[in-house]
């Protein structure tokens, strides 16, 4: 199974939501979707399902026409919606039932799902007497319960507390577990850093950096320095052309162009006997290169 | 396969409609009251004794005299004679002549529990020649109005009979003289007809159109409102992972479109089993007894008489049975063609409004032209029919132009057809003619809202005005 977008555009008048987005996912695994408020993800995530017409472009699973009312595809969106009104088990019936499932194997799913979730007790509540983090639950319930192949999760941490965003994680873990083939869209890097192999970063409706998370980190090498000392260390980096990006209590960072760069630092400060207390020379986070990225275009 | 679900979006928008406090309440609340108006329709006229007031029996007057234990007459004209109380006694009236004064005799009268009348009859002179008799009909407190006026009728037939006997006319040519002569005068084209077929004339054109509009609109409303609240609940975007917007359009007008059918038929139900209930003690249950009989309905003669039945009932019988004819079963399936037609029409309409909206303080503006369209097409049905009175109250069956307007013009027709097919105002071919004409353009409104339907449902931001929906499909 595969799923192929390839070169989809989206305007509106003048203003292009989406320009060109291709990627292809061959194998299950998490896909990260990213971008700044407005980058045309969620107008991505919709055509990807089919809710939105592209102006041009396809989007296929398995060589055919993606249609996600005619696809086992989960749906978790971005904008969290139930209807308030209605008891929590009718509305989840009715949207297991259109997707497929038969009332039978809708229950039996749901007593699951409530259990695992720890949501049993709001079953047969309204749902505008759940917190915002429980409706939350409710509608990954309805993404998942009727277990599709293609999850798509559009900012699944957003408004969670810790031990909740902890739980929501477990899930996507055993989802992942379970060969699923899973889109993710988040602000959270350190989740996406967590769960994701490949990456998009967009702005603007634009691709701005593609492809296997490992390997555009390999691609940037170990360019991130951070030095601790008990002495100050500001003109051996001063000599070694390098300048302070952050100062921080743990430390102060550099960028480095290369690793003989930060090893002469190191030489210095070793040779000066100043004590070092921390000397770390890692690979940018994805924090660190979606800020590169999409921070820079942001400006104008 | 753009339908696909519809049915599931069918069962649950059902479901939870029919379970909400206000559907429960206003439904129960309409069949109580509607089940009462239909009790008291068929019961009213028995309490409040207009079955008594109309029973100028076809075998004689009405004899409500004989109430009176004792009747005093002073004849100040002397044309009574001996012969006649005989007759008066003999036709149940205990008259006789006193000598009292009037006025004491009066006075008496006005605090007796019993039943008793004085008949003071006097000339009327103009230079000593008479020009009018008078016969004062006084009655006691414990006698009723309508028995002093058959009292009246009484003295008038003794006063007349005895004036022609004494000018020389034999009983028998007196009695020839009592054939009545009915005059009516008749608007060409129009047909005589009764006061009741008058009243179900104009009120069935009037208040039909109402009672549909209610019913078609209100329930149109609904399906904007339930719209536009997935849509502004963001329930809409989960829907649309699993079905396409179209299946979500005709699972939820269908839906309400049973509602509103069921509903219909329920309160149909519960005023039947009033009626049923109610009728062989009231109104209805007479009508009925008397449609059943045809010997009573064709001969209306010596049958009718023997039955207690009078002219009118029997008219009034005969309009009901009138009434009833034109509810053939082509015309009952007719009738339901179009109230599903009327109702797809203004649902679809209203699922468009629904959907162009992204906020539901919106959803009143933008219900604007739909509730426009709903007015004008009411207006349309409904006051032609004001200016139709005259040939509507007077039998005659052609419409006006703005009526006829008002049956092919998709607007109007779902509310004025029905009516007109009741009374008969169209033939079949007219109104299959306006039937499909209406189908023309609920199928020209579903062309309209697969092409844009699924372009604003995601829409997010200003409303989109109902032009700009119409310029998209256009585009499409």
């Amino acid at each position: 199974m595969a799923l192929s977008v390839d070169n989809i555009v989206k305007k509106y008048g003048s203003y292009t939501a989406v320009d060109g987005l291709s990627f292809e996912m061959t194998s299950p695994g998490v896909f990260a979707l990213l971008g700044t408020n407005g980058a045309g993800k969620t107008t991505s995530i919709r055509i990807i399902l089919g809710m939105l017409a592209a102006d041009s472009g396809s989007v296929t699973w398995d060589g055919k026409k993606f249609l996600a009312a005619y696809m086992p595809v989960g749906y978790l969106a971005e904008e969290r919606g139930l209807y308030p009104k209605y008891k929590i088990n009718d509305q989840l019936i009715y949207f297991l039932k259109l997707r497929g499932m038969t009332g039978t194997a809708a229950k039996n799913a749901l007593d699951y799902w409530f259990e695992r979730l720890n949501v049993t007790e709001h079953r047969n509540k309204r749902a505008e007497q759940l917190s915002k983090g429980n409706q939350q639950k409710i509608q990954l319930i309805a993404a998942l319960a009727p277990n599709p192949e293609l999850i798509v999760l559009d900012e699944p941490l957003s408004g969670l507390d810790p031990v909740n965003a902890e739980l929501f994680k477990s899930v996507i873990r055993e989802e992942i577990k379970k060969n699923k083939f899973i889109i993710m869209s988040s602000h959270q890097m350190p989740t996406i850093e967590e769960f994701c192999r490949d990456i998009i970063i967009m702005n603007k409706g634009k691709t701005l950096l593609q492809g296997n998370l490992n390997e555009i980190k390999k691609g940037y090498g170990r360019v991130k320095l951070t030095v601790k000392a008990e002495g100050d260390i500001r003109n051996f980096a001063e000599q070694c052309g390098l300048s302070v990006t952050e100062e921080t209590p743990n430390g102060s960072s550099f960028n480095v162009k290369s690793e003989e760069q930060a090893h002469r630092l190191l030489n210095m400060i070793i040779e000066s006997k100043i004590p070092l207390i921390k000397y770390e020379l890692r690979e940018p986070t994805l924090n660190e290169i979606f800020i590169e990225k999409a921070g820079g275009t942001n400006e104008d | 396969m753009r339908t696909k679900g519809w049915q599931n979006v069918l069962a649950f928008t059902l479901v939870q409609h029919i379970k909400t406090k206000s559907f429960i309440i206003g439904t129960i609340i309409t069949c109580v009251v509607l089940s009462a108006i239909c009790v008291l329709t068929n019961m009213l006229p028995v309490w409040l004794g207009a079955d008594e007031a109309i029973e100028d029996s076809i075998g004689g007057s009405d004899d409500t005299y004989k109430d009176f234990e004792n009747i005093y007459v002073i004849d100040e004209t002397g044309l009574l004679t001996d012969e006649d109380f005989a007759e008066a006694n003999k036709l149940g009236a205990n008259m006789s002549k006193t000598d009292k004064d009037a006025d004491s005799l009066v006075d008496e009268l006005s605090v007796k529990e019993t039943a008793e009348a004085l008949v003071k009859l006097t000339e009327i002179k103009d230079k000593d020649k008479v020009i009018s008799y008078s016969a004062n009909v006084y009655y006691s407190e414990g006698s009723s109005s309508t028995s002093a006026d058959s009292l009246s009728d009484l003295v008038h037939m003794l006063v007349d009979k005895r004036r022609m006997v004494n000018l020389g006319v034999s009983e028998e040519d007196y009695e020839k003289t009592l054939i009545d002569v009915d005059c009516t005068a008749l608007k060409a084209g129009s047909k005589q007809v009764d006061m009741f077929t008058s009243l179900v004339n104009y009120i069935v054109p009037l208040a039909l159109p109402l009672v549909l509009f209610i019913l078609i609109f209100a329930y149109g409303q609904t399906v904007a409102q339930s719209i536009a609240t997935e849509k502004t609940s963001r329930v809409m975007e989960l829907l649309l992972v699993s079905v396409r917007p179209l299946a979500i359009v005709i699972g939820k007008v269908l839906a309400m479109g049973i509602v509103s059918f069921a509903q219909v038929v329920l309160v149909s139900s519960v005023c039947t089993i009033s009626f049923a209930v109610s009728a062989p003690f009231g109104f209805i249950g007479k009508m009925t007894s008397i449609l059943a009989n045809s010997d009573i309905i064709n001969t209306a003669g010596e049958s009718a008489a023997q039955a207690g039945v009078s002219l009118d009932e029997i008219e009034t019988a005969k309009a009901i049975g009138e009434l009833f004819k034109n509810f053939t079963p082509l015309n009952i399936i007719l009738i339901l063609v179009i109230f599903i037609l009327g109702f797809l029409f203004y649902s679809l309409i209203a699922a468009l409004v629904g959907a162009s909206v992204s906020r539901m303080e919106d959803l009143a503006m933008a219900m604007q032209p739909y509730s426009l369209m709903g007015v004008l097409g009411m207006y349309l049905a409904y006051l032609p029919v004001l200016f139709n009175m005259d040939n509507l109250m007077s039998g005659v069956i052609t419409s006006n132009p703005a009526q006829v307007f008002s049956y092919y013009f998709p607007l109007s027709s779902p509310f004025a057809l029905p009516g007109a097919i009741i009374l008969g105002n169209l033939d079949i071919a007219q109104s299959l003619i306006a039937a499909v004409i209406l189908a023309a353009f609920v199928v020209l409104i579903a062309i309209v809202v697969s092409k844009v339907y699924e372009a604003i449902i995601l829409h997010n931001g200003n409303r989109i005005k109902f032009g700009e929906i119409l310029k998209m499909a256009m585009r499409k």
